[in-house]
């Protein structure tokens, strides 16, 4: 531990020496880079020889403000120092609201656009933006496909950003490596669960998130709050996977809640945080040290990492205050200092001493140093996999998933029999009495309206799918291009049997128009209406993320377009604004009974109310009962459902692109010019037009956990 | 201790009179009937005591038994597991009965929209006498608010809490050394097998003197769940193979060079020879001697049955109009789709096309706008829920919770109704404002029955299938069948007569709906003819001919009807909820006998280390997921 105090990290000097000495060979391998990362780097870098690739990190002076919907501002982070070096574990740590997820969001550039940065955090010397692939970033939510197994889930990830000219045994063999770095090896053949499917522990989920994010071997590795929710043991396995990822030259930094002494003593650095200011930063394994000159020596028998924490928050004075106020705890005389003082108190103490301290004064010292190193400038871009494979990798992905839940598919595939089997005894062979007139435009009424309302069973699982992508989103793992494309193209076969099984049932129980093409007309309007449906509800899952929401809006949306569809009112009895033009030609329920209802009776001859009176022709009830307009085919109906499909895919498409880019720029903006009116501020750096869905933005734009 | 007091002066028990409980010997089994898995014990002879005015963690890693040891203790143990041994209460064998203990699960079902300080509230009132003034109750309500703030406030992992009179064990999965110290007694369990009972404090000397010292810079309760928890040489064999192991700091840390399992294993025996086994032995006995405190067993709740409906009677009413989710948004999709619905139909008048028209809109309203109702179900779910956890510990009957849900719903559904009922009735013009005033008020009373009906329905399936998306499924499911045999989608004499017509659309609140709307309707009306000069058609004739519905009975009856379905749809609701309560016990007498008997040719236990108990892994609900458990965050 002394050599450390020297400033060079021992693991990360071996790592780095080995790398320089590797240097001239070229095509040798490099100690702590697998052969993989050094093509992966040859492959993006236009330096011909592999420099150092590892990523230190310093950040000076950094402070950050938040303006709050009230036009207030608020620090949340003020004039932080510090490093983080190759080779290293650095942990961040404080009470809940210290701004741990904010220094973890300013370090790797994901700041909300209504936070502003002022100081400067330097990659290898250099000022830039970290983009997606050099650093990756493991969110505390689990977000993973239950029904893929371990192996799968990591297998896919790789398929889907490994460079295509990868040859498939070198894919597996990646594959097959991180996974036993990520001691996953025993769990590697089970699912990972969901709400239905019993799969693989929390510990063992976090770590298949970490192990999904180190497959393309960044150099930088940020976690918010890995051990969160495990428990001990699993605490400590994930860990001492991070330790052990770090010893390969990374860069790992991570913030970390309440650690338990066995996975303290696994921390390189510290950086202990209070109310956004540093209370201590430098050697876990000499913070102890640091306590007791403060004045606050850990007591014997207790965690240092839990006397840290209690020392530096702040909520135990209000605790505090409430026993008392309630006579509820007799002080006892102890010689803890911090009976006698309140935290807020400590704090200051804490924070002051350490300004002063010898750790202090190191830290700028080596912030200085590093920063002065010009190294490589780190850019891997992402995905390295083409279009075509992220598409086609996706496809296959989605369509394993459909076919394993059965929520998503299948109990609608059941239900849709059951119901159509009881559609189809109502209606059972309908005839061409006088009454079917009647009862045919009722049944294709419920068939196209309320059997196509059951799609929405599928939004819950549609809704776990967005999730995952938006989180491989984030990490840009691939675009939305190809999401949309794969979930289209999956979800295909499954459409497809669900109606064409329904359809069947349906067609030949009631006895609709004779014929094979009338037969095909139904089944494929049915499929194109279930399809419109499906896209309904991504659209609209794109604009509320909120499950019951999307289904209350969605089903609001389908009754309103049921009622102008023709059937509940006449066409021509619609009123004209608002509900005929353009809603009734908006509503694809509209097209489709239009085009069954020609399908089904022009051609027949129905029998009139006395069997004396003459026959009516279909064409006739088509004209003036149920006022059709016959001069358009029914191909041209359907082919307008089906680019239907298209709009609302697109519509898919755009709100998501929308969401990303325009969002966060107006909000920027927004806040930009508060804070300007507020005190004509102008030296800011606004974060970078970042990424809105970090985990810890939304608790600022609502200001609700800092009013303190 | 200083919890004890607060809690005496308030409760009015003396500090003499309190629950001495004793468990001796006690196994719990989960027994394999398929031959294949071995049998799992989950408690393995585990003796103890708890005195009053003392507080006891039970500590253990993941899947040692401490939820088992809780739910065994307050008996509440599932029905698929057999325990043995004794448990005394006050010296006397005595099974448990709702509402002795109090039991804080560690899912934390309490409805979202009340503050900490109201649930608390609401629960005195259900459950401590009524003889207490309101004074007294506050008192008792503010003391146990502090007592759940202090543990609340230094750690968030206590993860049960079981609160018996005046004697209090917690279990805890790890504690920071603040919320250790506020502990009096410790139970230390591994693998469902004791490793220490006896007082938290000497603890510390009984490691240091099997072999395994607390280390200065470590919080004891760690390094106890360091040392007995199995999980970590799984983790150590699996760093082993990745050969990450190469890297850890050995200094501070004996524990890395020596198997858990031997540690275990080694205080297990040392303490079954313990001075600390002996000393609680010892007073076991003491305490099972001691029977004159023998203490009435408060029967669930104190409260008389009045007080019981009005305080969950404000509870509830206080819930459904703080959450969101359960009427409000639904009561503006009702004014918005009835605004849409007025105007499409918007003075729909007397000609030919209107017959249909007025079918149609009147369809829509019973059919469509009703299904709308399963908005509320995931809310009613949570409702369930903690409806579930408080009959477990006894707060009250099932009838008081029926009868205030019922009662404390009605002003929404009548809100609902009325803006609908309103909004449609006069934007359609179904009649002139002042003619159709009767009429309206059929129109609102027969939308106000078929929303109760759903609602009522939504209830049977709830306490059905516990999972809310198969709620939702079989919801719509049902309500699709039953409005397709209402009579609008096909005509009622055009049905199938077996199955669909009888008894289907008898049973169908759809069927007696329409029937009574179309009456409703058009009696005394006439209509256009479809060609020009011919006779119009008058109310009766359309009723009769076009919609082939029988005009020989009042509107009145129709509505008569539904509300007949109405009450029988609760009274199923209240008959399922008391069946499964009182079939539970009756299982599990059952199934403890064929276990007996099963075990009785089985000549030893296969024992399978560290099972995890179902609490630990518990089968997410969907609603509990993200998103769902207060819809509109």
């Amino acid at each position: 531990m002394t050599e450390r105090s020297t400033g060079r990290n021992p693991a990360a000097d071996n790592a780095v020496m080995e790398i320089e000495s590797s240097k001239p060979s070229g095509n040798g391998l490099v100690a702590g880079l697998s052969p993989l990362s050094e093509t992966l780097w040859r492959e993006t870098t236009s330096v011909e020889i592999i420099g150092d690739v590892s990523a230190r990190l310093t950040w000076k002076d950094l402070t950050v403000m938040v303006t709050l919907s009230n036009g207030e501002t608020q620090t949340v982070l003020e004039g932080l120092t510090g490093y983080a070096e190759p080779g290293s574990f650095t942990a961040l740590m404080g009470p809940s609201g210290s701004g741990k997820s904010t220094l973890l969001d300013a370090l790797s550039s994901r700041l909300a656009s209504n936070a502003f940065l002022s100081g400067s955090v330097l990659l290898n010397g250099r000022k830039r933006k970290l983009s997606f692939g050099t650093a990756a970033y493991v969110t505390q939510d689990d977000n993973l496909i239950g029904t893929l197994t371990v192996r799968e889930t990591i297998s896919y990830s790789a398929r889907l950003r490994l460079p295509d000219k990868m040859g498939r045994p070198e894919k597996r063999a990646l594959v097959e490596r991180t996974i036993i770095e990520m001691g996953l090896q025993d769990c590697a053949d089970t699912v990972i669960g969901n709400w239905h499917l019993r799969g693989i522990s929390g510990g063992e989920k976090r770590r298949v998130s970490i192990a999904v994010e180190i497959l393309m071997r960044p150099r930088l590795l940020f976690l918010d709050e890995p051990t969160s929710g495990l428990d001990s043991a699993s605490a400590f396995f994930v860990t001492q996977t991070l330790r052990a990822l770090s010893r390969d030259g990374r860069t790992v930094i991570a913030s970390i809640h309440q650690p338990s002494s066995e996975v303290f003593e696994l921390f390189d650095q510290l950086y202990l945080l209070s109310g956004g200011k540093t209370v201590y930063f430098g050697q876990a394994s000499e913070a102890y040290e640091f306590f007791s000159q403060a004045g606050f020596p850990c007591p014997a028998l207790r965690n240092p990492s839990d006397h840290f924490l209690r020392c530096v928050n702040s909520d135990f004075d209000k605790v505090k205050a409430t026993l008392k106020g309630s006579m509820k705890l007799r002080f006892e005389e102890s010689n803890d200092p911090l009976e006698k003082i309140t935290t807020a108190e400590a704090i200051r103490v804490l924070i002051d001493s350490y300004r002063s301290s010898q750790y202090c004064y190191a830290a700028r010292e080596k912030v200085e140093q590093i920063s002065k190193v010009k190294g490589n400038v780190l850019d891997s871009g992402g995905s390295q996999a083409s279009f075509l494979m992220q598409a086609f990798t996706l496809t296959k992905r989605s369509f394993v998933n459909m076919s394993r839940d059965f929520g998503y598919y299948w109990l609608r595939l059941v239900i849709y029999i059951v119901v159509t089997v009881c559609i189809g005894t109502i209606y059972l062979n309908i005839g061409t009495g006088y009454s079917s007139i009647l009862a045919r435009g009722s049944c294709a009424s419920f068939v196209f309206g309320f059997v196509t309302f059951m799609s929405i069973g599928g939004f819950p699982s549609f809704v776990e799918d967005m999730k995952v992508f938006q989180r491989e989103r984030l990490n840009g793992h691939y675009g939305v291009t190809a999401f949309v494309l794969s979930n289209t193209f999956s979800a295909m076969p499954f459409l497809i049997l669900i109606t064409f099984l329904a359809g069947t049932v349906c067609y030949f129980m009631v006895g609709l128009h004779p014929g094979f093409e009338h037969y095909i007309f139904f089944v494929l309007c049915l499929y194109a209406s279930v399809t419109v449906v499906e896209s309904l509800m991504m659209a609209i899952a794109s604009v509320v993320p909120n499950f019951l929401m999307g289904i209350i809006i969605g089903a609001g949306i389908q009754g309103i377009f049921m009622l102008v569809s023709g059937y509940f009112r006449l066409p021509n009895d619609i009123p004209k604004p608002v509900w005929r033009y353009p809603m009734s030609y908006i509503s694809f329920h509209f097209w489709a009974l239009q085009g069954q209802y020609q399908n089904d009776l022009a051609g027949l001859l129905f029998d009139n109310q006395t069997p004396d009176q003459f026959k009516i022709p279909g064409e006739y009830i088509l004209e003036n009962v149920f006022q059709i307009d016959t001069s358009r085919s029914k191909w041209i109906d359907l082919s307008v459902i089906f680019s239907m499909i298209v709009a609302y895919r697109i519509i898919f498409f755009i709100m998501i692109k929308f969401s990303e880019d325009v969002t966060p720029w107006i909000r920027g903006y927004m806040a930009r010019r508060r804070l300007q009116q507020k005190n004509g501020i102008q030296n800011i750096t606004v974060a970078p037009d970042g990424l809105t869905q970090s985990p810890s933005l939304r608790t600022y734009a609502t200001g609700k956990k800092l009013t303190r | 201790m200083e919890i004890e007091a607060a809690r005496g002066g308030g409760g009015g028990g003396g500090s003499g009179r309190g629950a001495y409980l004793v468990w001796e010997d006690l196994s719990v089994v989960l027994p394999n009937f398929s031959n294949k898995g071995p049998t799992k014990r989950l408690l393995n002879g585990l003796s103890g005591f708890a005195e009053p005015g003392r507080i006891m963690a039970i500590m253990g890693p993941s899947g040692s038994g401490k939820s088992t040891l809780l739910d065994t203790l307050a008996g509440r143990l599932s029905r698929n597991v057999v325990m043995t041994g004794s448990i005394l209460f006050n010296g006397k064998k005595k099974r448990l009965a709702y509402g002795a203990v109090a039991y804080v699960t560690q899912e934390d079902v309490l409805l979202g929209t009340l503050t900490v300080r109201e649930t608390i509230t609401y629960s005195a009132h259900l459950r401590l006498p009524s003889s207490l003034t309101r004074e007294e109750i506050k008192s008792i309500v503010e003391g146990t608010i502090m007592e759940m703030g202090l543990l609340d406030c230094a750690d968030r992992s206590i993860e049960a809490l079981l609160v018996m009179e005046e004697q209090l064990f917690s279990s805890v999965h790890q504690p920071s050394s603040e919320v250790f110290a506020l502990f009096d007694d410790l139970f230390l369990l591994s693998g469902g097998e004791t490793v220490y009972f006896g007082e938290a404090k000497t603890a510390v000397d009984f490691f240091a003197e099997t072999g395994v010292p607390c280390p200065s810079r470590r919080n004891p309760s760690d390094h106890f769940l360091r040392c007995i928890n199995s999980d970590f040489d799984i983790v150590t064999a699996t760093l082993k193979g990745s050969q990450r192991i190469r890297d850890v700091p050995t200094s501070s840390d004996p524990l890395m060079n020596l198997a858990t399992a031997e540690i275990k294993a080694r205080l297990v025996e040392k303490y079954r020879r313990s001075k600390y086994a002996h000393r609680a032995k010892a007073r076991m006995q003491e305490i099972s001697a001691i029977e004159e405190h023998v203490n009435e067993i408060k029967s669930g709740s104190q409260a008389s049955w009045w007080k019981q409906l009005s305080t969950l009677l404000r509870r509830s009413s206080l819930n459904m109009s703080r959450d969101v989710g359960y009427y409000w948004l639904r009561i503006c999709i009702y004014i918005v789709v009835s605004i849409c619905v007025g105007t499409i139909y918007f003075d729909v008048g007397t000609g030919y096309t209107a017959i249909f028209a007025r079918a149609a809109c009147g369809g829509f309203i019973t059919g469509f706008m009703t299904f709308m109702s399963i908005g509320g179900f995931p809310s009613f779910i949570e409702e369930m829920k903690v409806f579930y956890r408080e009959r477990l510990n006894g707060y009250y009957g099932v009838s008081v919770f029926i009868i205030s849900n019922y009662l404390s719903s009605l002003p929404f559904l009548a809100a609902i109704t009325l803006s609908t009922g309103t909004i449609t009735y006069y934007l359609v013009k179904f009649r002139t404002f002042r003619t159709g005033f009767s009429h309206y008020v059929y129109f609102s009373l027969n939308i106000f029955l078929c929303i109760s009906v759903i609602e009522s329905l939504m209830m049977v399936v709830a306490s059905l299938v516990p999972n809310f998306l198969m709620g939702i499924i079989t919801g719509a499911g049902i309500m699709g069948i039953l409005m397709m045999t209402s009579g609008f989608f096909r005509l009622l004499p055009d049905l199938p007569k077996p199955f669909w017509r009888y008894p289907i659309s008898f049973l169908s609140y759809g069927s007696w709906s329409i029937q009574g709307a179309y009456k409703n309707d058009y009696l005394g009306l006439e209509f256009d003819p479809m060609i020009p000069g011919d006779p119009r058609l008058s109310g009766e004739y359309v009723v009769t001919n076009t919609f082939g519905i029988p005009i020989d009975h009042s509107k009145w009856w129709d509505l008569a009807a539904i509300v007949a379905i109405l009450v029988s749809y609760r009274v199923l609701f209240f008959l399922i909820l008391k069946f499964k309560e009182s079939a539970s016990p009756l299982f599990q007498t059952l199934y403890a006998k064929r276990t007996l008997h099963h075990l009785d040719k089985r000549a030893s236990f296969k024992k399978k280390p560290s099972f995890p108990s179902n609490r630990h892994q518990p089968l997410h609900s969907l609603s509990s997921q993200e998103g769902l458990n207060s819809p509109l965050n």
